[in-house]
């Protein structure tokens, strides 16, 4: 046998999680295995923690400790906005520039046939239900993607005739970027969504 | 005018490390068989497209046993440096003054070339796909958005073909194919519109080229569509009207995916009635007609890569071609196994190459 049991039963859990290999897997199970007893325990009971008293928020589906999570409970924030994310890391990127006063709505992925996800693996009929409400417009903030276009663009046909206006978040030039060094697609949607100033 | 004012390659096919300062006109690299001609011609096209030529997968390009190879190129005019660098295992990366590239395709444009070797006969006597594989190469280098369009396109494709699969099993709303019917439309209409394009501006010089290398007969170029939908609204009812077809198929029947590009020599399909010198010329004149294509779209005569094209053509039809190659007066690399193949008024002109097991020296 090339693990003890308890190793390698721990080299298999950790292998599941996404972008740790069998390498890295052996790794980290290593590390464990020389950190103090407390340390591990705390990382074993956080993790039971998180997924334990972390559910879907009942209105924008993102992590949330309660029913509702603390942004769509914040009575500051604009319910009227809102803006469509795929992953509640995207959430959390939106908020560090501590700018956008609207709300969210976490689509738990994006539309790829190729992957088995379609609509109805997506957190759309959650969107479309609360839009019913007083919702004035829709910010699509999928990343510009094959799939975050195409996703878009199926919001965009399914919110429109509910009379929602639907925006997308521009994609072009990084700030501070060089144009000399700009890739190809970046300039084309920079040229394509320029403005008048 | 861009061309390659020095080479430095190491472990990439047979060479372990070797230069090479090129004149930015004529160039001749002679050797004998498997020594490295084509591999010099090909460190050429990886910096100029990012990729090696047709066929080829990257890490076949390292040199056997090495974890990596690495092409470099010197730009003539613009004092600037293009480095490829290919290691196994790990993503390709094109770098420009140092500075890695989000794409390889990102350096199409700077160093435009147009390259001939005899697979590329494959043009005129391969299946409808080598052909849109010719007009996608050629058009990517001319035209960044073209490429935006090919990359889209293909990706959606392959999402609708998912599509189409999953409705052979189970019930898949028409809603889901919508959006990437949109896509569809938008980005192969666009690829159409240019093809076209460049189709029908390429028959003249083609046609021209194909009579000055001695071919008596008229040759044509024709972009034939597969159906009707050239607007992005078109293509894309075409797609829904489609559908039910599709599912049964399980692949996609619309769309630039199926086009061809019909190259006729006296009205007639040069692929199925052509004989092979037939043939054999009319790739030449539409190599000819794509380097006229880069000089007038890009303002720059292509750098131009002909490998081993001498060995087929009587000396009539070489000296042809030379002409025509100096013609475009811009930087040429030829290969062949003899020196004397390449004629007086090559060797007259050229600065000659000598490759020998890897190994290349000025002669
Ligand atoms: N990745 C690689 N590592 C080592 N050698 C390689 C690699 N790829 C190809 N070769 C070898 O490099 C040699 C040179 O190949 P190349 O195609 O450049 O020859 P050539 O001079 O064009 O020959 P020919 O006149 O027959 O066309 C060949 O012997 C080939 O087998
Ligand atoms: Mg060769
Ligand atoms: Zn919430």
């Amino acid at each position: 046998m090339l693990f003890a049991k308890p190793l390698a039963d721990l080299i298999a859990q950790l292998e599941k999680l996404p972008g740790v290999g069998a390498k890295s897997a052996q790794r980290l199970a290593y590390h464990v295995l020389r950190m103090p007893g407390d340390d591990v325990r705390r990382l074993a009971e956080a993790l039971t923690r998180a997924r334990e008293s972390l559910r879907l928020c009942a209105v924008c589906q993102s992590f949330s400790e309660g029913e509702v999570c603390e942004i769509c409970a914040d009575p500051r924030r604009d319910p009227h906005t809102v803006c469509v994310v795929a992953e509640p890391r995207d959430v959390a990127a939106l908020e560090r520039i501590n700018e956008y006063k609207g709300t969210y709505h976490v689509l738990h992925g994006l539309l790829s046939p190729m992957d088995g996800v379609g609509p109805e693996n997506l957190k759309v009929r959650e969107l479309v239900e609360r839009l019913r409400a007083d919702v004035q417009e829709v910010i699509v903030a999928t990343n510009p993607t094959v799939e975050g276009d195409t996703t878009a663009l199926y919001l965009a046909k399914l919110i429109h005739p509910l009379g929602v206006k639907v925006t997308r978040l521009a994609h072009g030039m990084p700030v501070g970027g060089e144009l000399d060094y700009a890739d190809s697609a970046t300039l084309l949607s920079a040229l394509e969504y320029r403005r008048e100033i | 005018m861009g061309f390659v004012a020095r080479l430095a390659v190491r472990d990439f096919r047979n060479y372990e490390c070797g230069e090479v300062t090129p004149s930015s006109g004529l160039n001749l690299v002679v050797g004998r068989n498997g020594q490295g001609k084509t591999s010099l011609l090909e460190a050429v096209a990886l910096v100029s497209t990012g990729r090696l030529l047709r066929g080829s997968r990257d890490t076949q390009a390292i040199r056997l046993g090495q974890p990596s190879g690495e092409v470099k190129a010197e730009l003539g005019d613009q004092g600037t440096e293009v480095a490829v660098l290919i290691a196994h295992g790990q993503r390709k990366r094109v770098l420009l003054n140092g500075l890695a590239l989000a794409r390889a395709s990102d350096i199409l444009g700077r160093l435009p070339s147009v390259s001939f070797s005899t697979v590329d006969l494959r043009v005129v006597t391969g299946d409808p796909s080598d052909r849109r594989a010719f007009l996608d190469a050629e058009l990517a280098q001319l035209w960044p958005a073209y490429l935006r369009h090919l990359s889209v396109y293909k990706r959606a494709l392959e999402q609708r073909n998912a599509l189409l699969k999953a409705a052979q099993i189970g019930y898949v709303p028409d809603e889901a194919f919508e959006a990437w019917e949109e896509a569809l439309g938008q980005h192969g209409a666009g690829m159409r519109l240019s093809r076209r394009e460049w189709v029908a501006a390429a028959a003249g010089p083609a046609q021209e080229a194909y009579q000055f290398l001695g071919g008596g007969e008229t040759m044509g170029l024709d972009y034939v569509l597969a159906d009707d939908g050239v607007e992005p609204e078109r293509l894309a009812q075409g797609l829904r009207d489609a559908r039910s077809v599709d599912v049964r198929r399980g692949a996609t029947s619309v769309g630039p995916h199926r086009d061809d590009l019909a190259v006729t020599v006296d009205g007639r399909d040069a692929r199925a009635y052509g004989s092979q010198g037939q043939q054999r010329t009319a790739v030449l004149a539409l190599m000819a007609a794509t380097m006229a294509s880069v000089r007038e779209t890009l303002g720059q005569p292509p750098v131009l890569l002909l490998d081993d094209v001498f060995s087929d053509l009587d000396g009539e039809r070489r000296s042809r071609l030379t002409e025509l190659a100096l013609a475009a007066e811009g930087q040429v690399f030829l290969t062949a196994t003899e020196s004397s193949l390449a004629g007086p008024s090559v060797l007259s002109r050229a600065a000659v190459f000598r490759v020998q097991s890897g190994t290349v020296r000025a002669e």
